[in-house]
């Protein structure tokens, strides 16, 4: 079966298509070759590291490589030249941010609690406490860092442990790479973005289909209307045109996974994000309704949600692509990493027959949404987007995280059934930001723990192979 | 763990396959726990319930699989038709595209799943009369054709839903019996050895079960 995937998904990728608003492949290869001197990624990556403020879309298109034949050795050294510079960022990032803390620690106006500097420093229980406290505080240094020219890193640190509503849009497009951090050069950036994506959507959203994109219209308006049955907001005709735009346009540009039942629920939180930025402050979201802003503010709503979009899933998209490889070794990835930190909870599943996939594909295939209020969702993603590129991997280590939470409650099941249907239906209608915040910070103190053994993740990832 | 709940005789596993949106979950809820929505979410990957119901004064704990309608999830779902012994291939009677698509799902359960399977075609949505696009004796006699057994149900009315259970369930207790197979009650997962044995007649257990529930 392993090998016969492969063999369906190389034959797949050869498929050569041209992408819509996709340079074609003959001319990315021409502009390689005028670079003779790169020699490694990173000097590519650095050389072009600007590109995304810019003017390209694109970040790591599996489909851009249809017509180039990359070896498998080419391949294997760029993407650990990749995990190594990687890995040397996250590493000064942290002793960065050990430093930034003892400053900020010691600082004049430090409120302790709130500050809690660079990806993720857990002190969830005070700061869950100072919470109400700290609100005005954490929105004052949110506004200073924004309004002056930005460093993205430590609006990062700012951003993990949860963004204030207020300045949620702003922070999450510049978190996302949508928006660039030189303030000079935001509005024309947001302008033309805007602009691009709404002769997307004429060029190909309003045209004749082929039969490929039928069916991918075809199962985003099956899934669009049912996606939210709850929630008036998307009942309304115009939201889910807006969605199935967004939907529609980030398929064709993405044809090496197309749409995938799902995507759209990852949508929604930029949506309400950017949608909330016309509301009033008391207005709930869930009761507005859409025509009535201007159609300006509906055309920048749906184009900012479908930019941040793109560039969240740049990251997962071997998630969506064909068997979902992405998910299947994030699956047996979260297994070992249960195995090792819980193993009574581990052995438990595994006496009952509960086998991993089960119930934590949705998890990562949806990131959480499904099991979550949207409310929470929202929060969750501050930490994520702030997470930047590291988020494929923390994503592992919340599901992780989120797992171990219900363990008292997963011990008291005695057989598959009752283990299986509370794993589907977890009770967290009730759970606010603190929940998540205990979460994020039980997930980083996972990725601490692990970061001295990168290779605890790799033992199923050799097997599998 | 000694609950009533816990108690059965026989654990069936079935599946619920088809195209999106035909309705497989509103069938699963309607079953499992007489409920129904109208704008219920896409179900992503597999989703599971179970309901016992009785038959010749066993108890048949039914073990159901709700999977995803869209291709895309395939090569994940495929993995749940292991050990099933019934599947209820649903299509929608008011989209007929999702009656053309019936053949490919039993390819996808004649690659996948246990030869012996017990497959009942289901057409769902018979509510909407004035919207039918599939002939109820078309889709009979396709499923006679094929060895199905064939029932048209509505998961908002609840027309027909518990029979369509109760009749591939009896069916499949029927050939279970009959080889004097028994799962232990142990066991909460039906091992896919167990149900090897499993030798199906189409031609006499099937159109037993066809009298009963396709008029």
């Amino acid at each position: 079966m392993e090998s016969e995937h492969h063999e369906k998904s190389s034959f797949w990728k050869k498929n050569v298509k041209s992408v819509a608003g996709r340079p074609s492949p003959k001319r990315d290869a021409k502009d390689v070759k005028k670079n003779p001197g790169s020699t490694s990624f990173q000097d590519f990556q650095a050389s072009v590291s600007d590109a995304w403020d810019l003017d390209d879309d694109e970040f790591c298109v599996i489909s851009g490589l249809e017509n180039t034949k990359i070896s498998k050795k080419v391949a294997h050294s760029a993407a650990l030249n990749v995990l190594n510079s990687h890995r040397n960022t996250t590493e000064s990032d942290s002793s960065l941010d050990k430093k930034s803390s003892k400053k900020t620690n010691n600082g004049p106006e430090t409120n302790k609690t709130s500050r809690i500097p660079g990806p993720g420093r857990p002190k969830p229980i005070l700061r869950i406490n100072s919470d109400q406290e700290s609100v005005e505080n954490r929105l004052e240094r949110f506004q200073i860092l924004l309004e002056n020219s930005t460093d993205l890193h430590e609006l990062c640190g700012l951003s993990w442990s949860g963004v204030p509503a207020k300045v949620r849009g702003i922070t999450w497009r510049l978190l996302s790479g949508y928006l660039p951090m030189n303030m000079e050069r935001r509005n024309q950036v947001l302008e033309r973005k805007r602009k691009d994506y709404w002769s997307l959507v004429e060029k190909y959203y309003y045209v004749e289909h082929d039969e490929t994109n039928r069916d991918i219209q075809h199962q985003i308006n099956i899934d669009v209307p049912r996606m939210n049955p709850s929630i008036p907001l998307f009942q309304q005709k115009t939201v889910q045109v807006m969605f199935e735009r967004i939907l529609f346009i980030w398929s064709i540009r993405h044809p090496a996974s197309g749409y995938v039942q799902g995507i759209n629920d990852l949508v929604t939180p930029f949506y309400i994000v950017f949608l909330q930025e016309y509301l009033k402050d008391d207005e709930p979201f869930e009761k507005c309704f859409v025509d009535q802003l201007s159609e300006e503010q509906r055309r920048i709503v749906e184009a900012d949600s479908f930019w941040c979009l793109s560039k969240f899933l740049d990251s997962i998209q071997d998630n969506y692509v064909f068997a979902q490889i992405g998910i299947q070794k994030k699956v047996l990835q979260l297994e070992e990493l249960i195995k090792r930190v819980d193993e009574t909870l581990h052995k438990h599943l595994k006496e009952h027959n509960v086998s991993y996939l089960q119930f934590s594909f949705r998890w990562l295939n949806n990131l959480l949404t499904r099991e979550l209020p949207l409310r929470c969702t929202i929060r969750l993603w501050d930490t994520y987007l702030a997470e930047n590129d590291c988020f494929a991997t923390f994503q592992l280590y919340v599901c992780a995280a989120f797992l171990l939470y219900w363990k008292d409650q997963l011990m008291q099941q005695h057989d598959f059934q009752g283990l299986l249907m509370l794993l589907q239906n977890l009770p967290t209608q009730a759970w606010t930001s603190s929940e998540i915040s205990l979460m994020v910070a039980e997930a980083y103190k996972l990725k601490v723990i692990f970061a001295d053994a990168p290779n605890h993740l790799l033992s199923n990832n050799s097997s599998d192979n | 763990m000694s609950s009533k709940d816990d108690e059965y005789d026989y654990l069936f596993k079935v599946v619920l396959i088809g195209d999106s949106g035909v309705g497989k979950s509103n069938l699963l809820s309607r079953f499992t726990r007489n409920e129904f929505n109208l704008e219920s979410k896409s179900t992503i990957g597999v989703e599971f319930a179970t309901r016992s119901i009785q038959v010749d004064g066993k108890t048949i704990k039914a073990q159901i699989w709700d999977t995803a309608g869209q291709e895309r999830y395939r090569a994940i779902t495929a993995a749940y038709y292991r050990g099933a012994v019934g599947a209820l291939l649903v299509y929608d009677i008011a989209k007929h595209l999702t009656y053309e698509n019936v053949e490919r799902w039993l390819r996808e359960l004649r690659d996948h799943a246990d030869q012996n399977i017990v497959i009942m075609l289901v057409g769902n949505k018979s509510d909407l009369r004035h919207l039918r696009a599939v002939l109820t004796e078309e889709a009979k006699s396709f499923a006679e054709r094929n060895g199905l057994s064939f029932i048209e149900t509505s998961a908002l009315d609840s027309t027909n839903v518990d029979m369509a259970f109760q009749n591939i369930l009896t069916e499949i207790y029927r050939i279970v019996s009959q080889k004097q197979i028994r799962d232990p009650p142990e066991g909460d997962v039906i091992r896919p050895e167990r149900v090897e044995p499993i030798n199906i007649q189409p031609s006499t257990t099937s159109d037993g079960v066809r009298k009963q529930c396709c008029q």
